[in-house]
């Protein structure tokens, strides 16, 4: 059985002053149907970059696909049509964003806004959306829904806003889910309850969920599997289980590790000394090499590509060491 | 948008057009000589008893603050006095130029946030193209080149070298007793030089600020919402950014009036169009004070009309600014 969606090697990179960069470097990763996959990693690794690739929305220029395959339900997106992919966008694949405060336009109501989104692919029309937009409301918790649709973002608490986002990312009842660090932006009490919507949604709508986010203790209670990305390449990738409990990358151990047993919920990811190199940095050998504990000579010189060396696929060369 | 607001800005305006008129009375005490003279008109050779009833009308016989006290009281009953020139009541006189004018101003501000915005949006769109780099040049050229070079220049242009559109005055005479249809249209036709000449100035400056805002705008989290859930690229330029885009563009048109109407004083000399502006140009030479005060009186009050107005539609346009 194919996946529903699967990124093979994929090469995005973006024109910057100090010349062409690679952004993300042979990236692959699976989502099934109804699955949710976990991605992490520190800031600035390309877990943005890597959802916006499937959504067709990188920045463009400065970046483009340069090379590997992105496929939903086995059709290929990097070679699909403008038309095509803004077609593909709400029925097939829908995102939600890490700024709810600012994801919404503050000129349309938030009806308008889910109604819109239910009008560009169905045809229904603007009352009958506009029905579906408050129902969609009510769907995602929101209080007096009739109401509420009539607000305008700036009158809602940013929680509410993400519930809005979610509203509309599932408006068009879409296959795959992306949801790109949707609670670091609100209070911890929020939090939770996202995650918590993200859940019945997934249950109830049976979209896959591609959740890219910094708290453990989510990916621990929701993901299916976990990539874990550094500097952007997938460095990990295993079933949820195992890179909790068995992480093997000294990168993800470090993540790990550092998270105490017990009250994960609210921990973030640890910080590990050092700092990701930048982009144009990057030289030929492990990008984590500077701030590894098991550096061997090979390290610096051989970039270690993802392969199952021992429990799971893992990108590093010295992977004996680290386990001992 | 509440009553207490509307109410507040109204009475700031009335505040304003009182600053015009104790400046209008000012201007005539500081005048040198006696200002019955002054107000009869340097040029008019009056006799002593039509000092006299100045004299009387004005209270220039009483202490200054009742002389303000009287001035103020007519201006209130819209009596700016006589233009001792033209024999007649300076209302009447600004009445029958007022509507030119006001024709001549609005259509040229229409003319250039339409284009001007326009050509701003569509060069927003490629920030290094070609379109993007005639904006510059444009906006540059036309802010450098004063409005009367561009009138004479028209006029050279379209009296001469290609005569389709009158290049003098508001109406053929031949038309005189033509239906109002064609008057109509022949108004229109005299219309079109001075209003573009006057209009182009702006023009040039709403294109290169609606470009700005426009790049600004399109960079924001909402366009990326808007493009995720599949909007076409015209409804996310013209629905979405635009929207957003209009605010500061809306600001500065209601700035730009006053300086509107100054400009159209040149243009309605250099076309001979019927208007407020050649009555004030043809009254500065004879000396006409009354006709001079009425016409700052009238220019001032549109000015004052179209900035409430601005702020009113600023109000409206930006939900957020609603209710406060
Ligand atoms: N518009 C851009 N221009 C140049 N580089 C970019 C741009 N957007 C992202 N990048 C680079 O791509 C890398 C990955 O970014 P991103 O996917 O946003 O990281 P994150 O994992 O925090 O989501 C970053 O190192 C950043 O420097
Ligand atoms: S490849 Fe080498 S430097 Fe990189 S993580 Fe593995 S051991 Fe460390
Ligand atoms: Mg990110």
């Amino acid at each position: 059985m194919s996946a529903l969606l699967e990124i093979e090697d994929l090469r995005v990179t973006f024109r910057t002053r100090y010349g062409e960069v690679t952004a993300l470097d042979s990236v692959s990763m699976h989502v099934n149907e109804g699955e949710t996959l976990g991605v992490v990693g520190e800031s600035g690794c390309g877990k943005s970059i890597t959802a916006l690739s499937v959504m067709g929305l990188i920045p463009s220029p400065p970046g483009k696909i340069a090379g590997g395959s992105i496929r939903l339900n086995g059709e290929e997106l990097t070679t699909a049509s403008p038309a095509r992919l803004r077609a593909m966008r709400g029925p097939d694949a829908a995102m939600i964003f890490q700024e709810p405060m600012t994801s919404l336009n503050p000129v349309f109501t938030v009806g308008d806004q889910i109604a819109e989104a239910i009008m560009l692919h169905q045809k229904v029309d603007k009352a009958q959306a506009l029905k579906d937009a408050v129902a969609l409301l009510d769907r995602v918790g929101i209080p007096s829904p009739e109401t509420r649709a009539k607000d305008y973002p700036h009158q809602l608490s940013g929680g509410m806003r993400q519930r809005v986002m979610i509203a509309m990312a599932v408006s068009c009842r879409p296959k795959v889910l992306i949801a790109d660090e949707p609670t670091t932006a609100l209070d911890v009490t929020v939090q939770a309850q996202i995650f918590d919507l993200l859940n019945e949604i997934q249950r109830d709508f049976g979209v896959a969920i591609i959740l890219i986010t910094h708290d453990m203790g989510a990916i621990s209670e929701m993901a299916d599997r976990v990539a874990v990305m550094y500097a952007g390449r997938v460095i990990e990738d295993a079933s949820a289980d195992d890179v909790l409990d068995y992480p093997q990358h000294p990168y993800a151990r470090g993540l790990i590790d550092c998270i105490p047993a017990l009250g994960r919920d609210d921990h973030r990811l640890a910080e590990i000394p050092g700092v990701v190199p930048p982009l144009h940095l990057l030289g030929q050998g492990c990008a984590f090499a500077d701030r590894c504990a098991f550096k061997q000579d090979r390290c610096t010189r051989e970039k270690p590509l993802l392969g199952s060396h021992g429990h799971h696929p893992v990108a590093c060369h010295g992977i004996e060491e680290a386990r001992l | 948008m509440n009553t207490s607001y509307i109410l507040r800005r109204l009475f700031y305006g009335l505040l304003l057009m009182l600053g015009v008129v104790v400046l209008n009375f000012l201007l005539i005490r500081l005048a040198p000589g006696d200002p019955a003279v002054v107000i009869a008109g340097e040029m008019g050779g009056a006799t002593e008893e039509m000092l006299e009833s100045i004299r009387e009308e004005y209270g220039l016989n009483k202490p200054v603050l009742t002389q303000l006290g009287i001035y103020i009281a007519n201006v209130a009953q819209f009596d700016l006095g006589e233009s001792f020139f033209f024999n007649q009541p300076v209302t009447t006189l600004i009445g029958h130029r007022i509507g030119p004018t006001i024709l001549l101003v609005i259509t040229a501000q229409l003319l250039s946030i339409v284009l001007g915005v326009f050509l701003g949006v569509i060069a927003a769109r490629k920030p290094n193209g070609p379109m993007s780099a005639f904006v510059s040049v444009f906006a540059t050229i036309g802010y450098a080149v004063p409005v009367f070079w561009t009138g004479i220049m028209l006029i050279i242009l379209f009296a001469s070298v290609v005569p389709i559109f009158p290049v003098e005055g508001m109406q053929s005479v031949k038309l005189r007793d033509a239906g109002f249809f064609v008057k109509a249209l022949d108004v229109l036709h005299h219309l079109i030089l001075p209003a573009f000449t006057l209009a182009i100035i702006y023009l040039a400056q709403y294109a290169r600020l609606s470009r700005a805002s426009m790049l600004e705008v399109l960079g924001s989290d909402y366009i990326r919402t808007a493009r995720a859930k599949g909007a076409s690229e015209g409804s996310v330029l013209f629905k979405h950014a635009l929207r957003n885009a209009a605010l500061p563009i809306l600001t500065v048109a209601g700035l730009q009036f006053g300086n509107l109407i100054s400009g159209a004083l040149l243009v309605e000399t250099v076309f001979n169009w019927p208007g407020m502006g050649r009555l004030a140009f043809d009254s500065i030479l004879r000396r006409d004070y009354p006709t001079i005060m009425g016409v700052l009186f009238f220019a001032s009050f549109m000015v004052v009309v179209a900035n409430i107005l601005t702020d009113l539609s600023y109000r409206l346009a930006d939900p957020r600014l609603r209710g406060r």
